[in-house]
């Protein structure tokens, strides 16, 4: 995160703690050749010809991410850090808590795979229940409680308010 | 005077009994939603939008209406009551508006806020209606090359001199613009980034990019550093406000509404500018000017003035050009998509029914906040309390459930993820989520301008700078990028001296200041260091600049 502002770190140290925005100008170069091969595989048809093929804009695109990837490194290499952002809820003196972001989003990834099978009240309901749990509730009968509330007026909600049909998945003829 | 006639045809739509329990439906979800902590008005406006897909376009418009005010209204009582505002416009609200919610004056903050909303919301909403004519006039003889060149400022204004730092501005520019390139060229049907993903054909659904960015990308950012424990809220009654508060906080509404509306109209908008603009202005004039960073109303008022006002500036861009330039206004170009409107000055056109009645419905939304959140604030005060994992969960529900109902696919959720993993690493890595959202709604417009401009000219560059409002916007989109390092690079050679020479500390090349200088520049503005300051600064800078011209 900030760097600590008191005596300038040493080198090692400062490399160091940059080294986690070099990885963002990295990713950045790898969009600009991702942008660069795909257009690259465009095929030229006659179309093409006499209008601004479709190629010109991801070409500047490609280009502009690249520049900004070589700025942007030079900049970190430089000393230049970002500023993490601040919220309500959100403490930046402890460190980013891993298991609670990939969990979340294993989850989503999970509901995602499942929903049609599932459909959405019980994919839902435990989308929510498992997020809950994971973001530190420790009422788990409760949360259970409030997701399947959450889940089935949701449902209900969009068929009959809105004339929306989420899918039933196994309940299917039971809701 | 036709516009009058054509605002009253607009009110006559909008008032009927169905249409008014939309509006009303609208202001209590939107402030109802906008309250709770870490949601902005942007991620509001994202989450509700599935609501409106059952609607009618009108009806789904009023409720539109209602719920943009109902979330900006929703963010000030956040701010008041809780302080370090998760949104920058109400960064400067929460500045006097927390202390005096401390002080026991909190029913005045927030009645001072409700109050200064309703006023400049209503007066600005009016300056649109005289205003949006005239730039219609003018924007219907614009050809390609004109409105090539206005979204380029746009994209320059967003990215280059509202953020705090160009590189990683433009990078986030670049990146959104990529997102609009994935799906078949508009014009020769090409696949463009689809990797053989026939899902992928009509590119991204905006509402996904949208709530992905504001919705799970923040839900992540939140849960990977969860504060332990809700933080201390200050109960409220009922807001009203003594004689004295009304005589200190008039001036500031109107001053506020000044300030905010002309920032909010140019495409180079954002309330942080003129929030802070406001702010510095009120305490300046002020007959109590050591009240200020102890709670003076006078630093509510006129901020949350200007905040709402610049609010309905930002809808003048909007409606005539087709360019947002606040994250809330890409969230509702992405709505308007929905039901195939494209606003623009051809809009007003076509549509005129419809623009007037989104127009009338604004007057309508505004004064129902006004009338409904006066009793209701202390109900809203209680939604602050809300168990974190519950709200944060119940984001991801929503959010999870917004992307499916897009397009009923299930493979949008998985983009969702995709795109919600970016909206996490801007937030660690300091990049501006708005270039991103705009830049995917714009890139594909702006192709297709391009593609026009250059088909008449039979592919001659030089027909870009054909029209002299394309020449006039280039030429500021230069200035914006030469002036401040020209600026900066002769205050080096000269010493940093003078009383301003503090607030031009600039950490690294691109702008970067680092915390310690943070910190001077905030007290050089003798306000006090708060969990808010590091986003304060990045309001001071721009300023000091133009200063500097």
């Amino acid at each position: 995160m900030s760097a600590p502002s008191t005596a300038p770190a040493a080198g090692l140290r400062a490399r160091l703690q940059g080294r986690s925005e070099l990885s963002v100008a990295a990713l950045l170069a790898v969009i600009a050749i991702v942008i660069a091969v795909d257009t690259a595989n465009i095929r030229h048809t006659a179309i093409n010809a006499g209008v601004m093929g479709p190629q010109v804009v991801p070409t500047v695109i490609a280009t502009g991410l690249g520049l900004c990837a070589i700025a942007l490194a030079i900049s970190v290499l430089r000393g230049g850090h970002a500023e993490a952002e601040d919220g309500e809820d959100i403490d930046l003196t402890q460190k980013a808590h891993w298991p609670t972001v990939f969990g979340l989003g294993g989850l989503i990834f999970v509901f995602a795979l499942t929903m049609d099978f599932l459909g959405f009240v019980i994919g839902s309901a435990l989308l929510f229940y498992g997020s809950a749990l994971l973001l530190g509730s420790r009422r788990f009968i409760w949360a259970l409680v409030i997701g399947i509330l959450l889940a089935v007026g949701t449902f209900y909600g969009f068929a009959l308010g809105l004339g929306i049909y989420l899918p039933a998945g196994l309940l299917t003829g039971i809701l | 005077m036709e516009n009058l006639t054509l605002l009253i045809e607009g009110f006559s739509n909008a008032l009927t009994p169905q249409n008014l329990l939309f509006a009303l439906i609208g202001v209590l979800l939107g402030t109802a939603v906008g309250v709770l902590p870490g949601i902005g008005p942007a991620m509001t406006v994202a989450l509700l939008l599935p609501l409106t897909y059952a609607l009618d376009v009108t009806g789904s418009l009023i409720m539109f209406a209602g719920i943009y005010y109902g979330g900006m209204y929703g963010g000030s009582t956040t701010s008041i009551l809780l302080n370090t505002p998760g949104e920058s416009s109400s960064v400067v609200t929460a500045l006097e508006g927390n202390k005096m919610a401390k002080a026991g004056r909190g029913a005045q903050a927030l009645a001072t806020a409700a109050i200064g909303s309703f006023v400049a919301g209503t007066l600005a909403t009016g300056a649109l209606v005289l205003v949006a004519p005239f730039i219609v006039a003018i924007a219907i003889g614009l050809g390609a090359p004109s409105y090539f060149a206005l979204m380029v400022f746009a994209f320059v204004a967003v990215s280059a001199v509202l953020g705090s730092s160009r590189i990683r501005g433009l990078a986030s520019l670049f990146i959104g613009l990529t997102i609009g390139l994935v799906g078949q060229d508009l014009t020769t049907g090409q696949p463009r980034l689809m990797f053989g993903q026939p899902l992928l054909s009509g590119g991204i659904d905006v509402v996904v990019i949208a709530v992905a960015l504001f919705a799970v990308g923040e839900a992540l950012w939140i849960a990977a550093h969860l504060r332990h424990g809700v933080p201390p809220t200050i109960p409220v009654g009922v807001p009203w406000m003594g004689k004295e508060d009304w005589k200190r906080s008039w001036k500031p509404w109107l001053r506020g509404t000044v300030i905010g509306f002309p920032f909010g109209a140019i495409p180079a908008g954002g309330a942080e500018i003129p929030t802070f603009l406001s702010y510095v202005t009120e305490k300046r004039l002020s007959k109590h000017p050591e009240q200020f960073g102890h709670g003076a109303i006078e630093g509510v008022a006129g901020p949350e003035a200007a905040n709402n006002a610049s609010a309905a500036g930002t809808l003048v861009p909007l409606l005539t050009l087709g360019l947002p330039t606040t994250a809330t206004a890409a969230v509702m170009i992405a709505a308007f998509n929905q039901y195939n409107i494209h606003p623009g000055p051809l809009l007003f056109q076509t549509e005129p029914v419809l623009v007037w009645t989104l127009i009338a419905s604004l007057f309508i939304g505004n004064t129902l906040l006004l009338a409904l959140n006066l009793p209701l604030a202390p109900l809203w005060a209680k939604l602050l309390r809300i168990p974190r994992p519950y709200l944060y969960a119940g984001i991801l529900f929503f959010a999870t459930l917004g992307a499916y109902a897009a397009g009923m696919q299930t493979f949008n959720i998985g983009i969702l993820l995709v795109l919600g993993a970016l909206g996490y690493m801007a937030r660690r890595f300091g990049f501006p989520v708005l270039p991103i959202i705009v830049g995917a709604i714009l890139g594909p417009e702006m192709e297709r301008q391009l593609r026009r401009a250059l088909q008449i000219s039979a592919g001659d560059p030089a027909a870009l700078l054909s029209e002299p409002v394309a020449v006039v916007a280039y030429t500021v989109i230069v200035l914006f990028l030469v002036v401040p390092p020209v600026i900066k690079a002769v205050r080096r050679r000269f010493g940093r001296g003078g009383p301003t020479g503090g607030l031009q500390a600039g950490g690294d090349s691109d702008g970067y200041s680092e915390d310690t200088e943070s910190t001077v520049e905030f007290d050089a503005f003798g306000t006090q260091t708060s969990d808010g300051s590091a986003r304060v600064i990045r309001v001071v800078r721009p300023q000091t600049e133009r200063r500097g011209k």
